[in-house]
């Protein structure tokens, strides 16, 4: 579904990933941990084609060049990008923007828009499956929302638009236990033969609630180590130091 | 540019010969002044002289009122209404009320309020005008249904000057929703020179709601001069995108205690679109509140101005005046202005004011992006958001769902 190959991305004249390979299939779970300033966070954004990066190296998404992509080309195509902190958008209705973004993409996957009323009916379901309370979907985007709600919003955006792949960027940071369920859970309902995840974390907590199929480390803009579930539970007594 | 001025009094019917030596002091005190230029103060935002010396080869006052028109009346909105044919009276309809409690007629000139004697275009306006509309709604009367005011224009208005008188009378405890609304795709140049008078008895309530319906080539000039009684309240809303230029100028006399105003307005400049907002709210007794806020959103070579001044008598104590301007500039060849003035002599008062500008985050138009949104859309969405909070305080929710659409559609670029 996604294979990259040497990727190297330079910010403000600051290279940061350094060479990355990856190749990700339908159906897999792959975990991305590594210290801070290792680059994740660029792996993720680059996916999503945020501008200021230069780029070389392939990265093919189905086939298709990503760089070719325009950023909400990628979203139609099935990438979604669930961001480590989530926008607050002021003035922006959240049911407006959830409709606006989901017509969007169905338009650009040649099916009938939603009007309002199914629209609604369909955002107060999914939004009961990961516990958002409907008053929520009332107000303007992310504005006062709680760490847990906004990460709670970005897994309800993944569920409403249904990407292939899903690129979770530290959506276990700001949860509580609970939340941190609820967003597990919401995970792994959509999880299928078809789709994919990448999820971008610091700590093995998440991966004990979404268990990972592959666990990369990445070091200093490149991967140095892969393994697979039990590597979490190594990094996690040894710390990063210890890899080389 | 005077030469190419043909503005001529005999052309205006019925006027007694009282009133022609009356209108005929008015319009040569006009030509002393001329159109206003960037040189008086009033105007150093909206240099008329120039723009009219630019679109404008010759400046007339014939104006055909036989139109026949027809008008479509907005759909799935139930509301009152007036038509206007060039400001003039072609039909009125007031299905929903009691129709003893509204009186509805012609504009009486008897009626004028006192206008500053230096405002030109007002001036022209006393020597020029064609009438329009005099609205009274009788004591303790509140309609039940919006009242829209719809004005239209005809066709050959090429190089004229339309000048209307309208006034507006709401006695004690009487409640009035007025939605003036524009309605005109003409190509063609023309002026409209508009004073409107509005007086407000004890505890009477007006929302006074400015549409601008479609875009055109009009250059618009509305003075409202409005007197407001105790406890009364004067609310306006200004959604009049569209025009090539407007200048709508508002002066609110707060003239007894526990009288209240406030000015929304919400544009979203396109092309080369000049619109200018000048406020003047005059404080002249005490524990009366004003509120205003302006937002402007401008887009290509747009350009934006809010003059807002609050004056606060000596007398006017525990005055609560607020003013904010915020302005969103979407393009390098845009421009926003903005002259907050406060004239205080009261000592006990709150007086804020605020003006920011900005340009749309790029970081919120890639988040809106990476839902598949693409960025034209993604810049309507951040514009809509920062207009619509104007219209937040509306709480009949019929009313607030109207002006969201309109609101939409003048983003959209009508």
């Amino acid at each position: 579904m996604l294979k990259i190959k040497n990727l190297k991305a330079t910010i403000n004249e600051k290279l940061i990933l350094k060479g990355l390979d990856l190749d990700i299939k339908p159906g897999e779970v792959h975990a991305i941990m590594g210290p801070n300033g290792s680059g994740k966070s660029t792996l993720a954004n680059v996916l999503s084609g945020k501008n200021g990066y230069e780029i070389e190296g392939e990265i093919s998404f189905n086939g298709m060049d990503l760089n070719d992509l325009k950023i909400e080309e990628r979203a139609q195509k099935g990438i979604f990008l669930a961001f480590q902190y989530p926008l607050e958008i002021p003035g922006v209705n959240t049911n407006n923007f959830l409709r606006t973004s989901l017509n969007s993409v169905r338009k650009a996957r040649g099916e009938k828009e939603l009007d309002t009323l199914t629209f609604l009916k369909l955002i107060k379901e999914k939004a009961k499956e990961l516990n958002i309370d409907e008053k929520f979907l009332s107000r303007q985007l992310n504005v006062g929302f709680s760490g847990g709600e906004k990460k709670k919003n970005e897994i309800l955006q993944m569920k409403l638009l249904e990407p292939k792949l899903s690129i979770l960027d530290e959506t276990d940071s700001g949860l509580d236990i609970d939340a941190l369920r609820i967003v597990a859970d919401g995970v792994n309902s959509y999880k299928n033969k078809e789709n994919a995840f990448l999820i971008i974390t610091h700590y093995q907590r998440l991966l004990d609630y979404i268990k990972p199929d592959f666990i990369h480390v990445l070091s200093a803009g490149k991967i140095i180590k892969t393994g697979n579930a039990d590597l979490g539970e190594q990094l996690e007594k040894t710390g990063y130091a210890n890899l080389s | 540019m005077k030469q190419n001025y043909d503005f001529d009094i005999e052309k205006i019917k019925n006027l007694s010969q009282e009133e022609k030596v009356y209108r005929k002091k008015n319009l040569d005190l006009f030509y002393e002044y001329g159109f206003p230029s960037k040189q008086i103060e009033d105007w150093k935002f909206t240099d008329l002289n120039l723009i009219l010396n630019k679109n404008f080869d010759s400046i007339s006052n014939e104006i055909n009122f036989e139109s026949s028109k027809e008008f479509k009346a907005i759909e799935n909105f139930e509301h009152n209404f007036i038509f206007l044919t060039n400001g003039k009276i072609i039909s009125t309809n007031f299905a929903h009320e009691e129709k003893s409690k509204i009186l509805i007629k012609d504009f009486n000139q008897e009626e004028v309020m006192n206008i500053d004697p230096s405002n030109a275009l007002a001036l022209l306006n006393s020597a020029l005008s064609s009438g329009g509309f005099s609205l009274e709604i009788t004591k303790d009367y509140k309609l039940k249904k919006p009242l829209i005011v719809y004005n239209y224009f005809s066709q050959d208005l090429k190089n004229k000057i339309l000048n209307n008188k309208n006034s507006i009378k709401l006695n004690e405890g009487s409640e009035l929703t007025l939605i003036d609304y524009s309605d005109n795709n003409i190509q063609s140049n023309f002026i409209k020179n508009t004073v409107d008078t509005v007086s407000l008895d004890k505890n009477a309530i007006l929302k006074n709601i400015l549409i601008q319906n479609s875009k055109n080539n009009g250059h618009f000039y509305k003075y409202i001069k409005s007197s407001l009684e105790g406890g009364s309240s004067y609310e306006n809303y200004i959604l009049s995108s569209g025009l090539k230029l407007n200048k709508i100028e508002i002066e609110i006399n707060l003239n007894k205690d526990n009288s209240s105003c406030s000015i929304y307005s919400a544009l979203n400049l396109l092309e080369d679109q000049h619109q200018e907002i000048k406020t003047r709210i005059n404080h002249n007794s005490p524990n009366c509140k004003s509120y205003q806020k302006i937002k402007n959103v401008l887009n290509d070579k747009s350009k934006g101005v809010y003059q807002g001044k609050i004056f606060v008598e000596k007398i006017a104590q525990k005055t609560d005046a607020y003013q904010l301007s915020k302005a969103l500039i979407v393009s390098d060849n845009a421009e926003f202005d903005a002259k907050p003035e406060l004239e205080i002599y009261a000592d006990d008062v709150k007086c804020s004011h605020g003006s920011t500008s900005g340009s749309i985050d790029s970081d919120a138009v890639h988040y809106l992006m990476t839902r598949g949104i693409s960025k034209k859309e993604a810049v309507k969405l951040l514009i809509n958001g920062f207009l619509n909070e104007v219209l937040e305080k509306i709480t009949n929710n019929e009313l607030k769902i109207f002006l969201e659409r309109t609101l939409e559609r003048q983003i959209n670029g009508h």
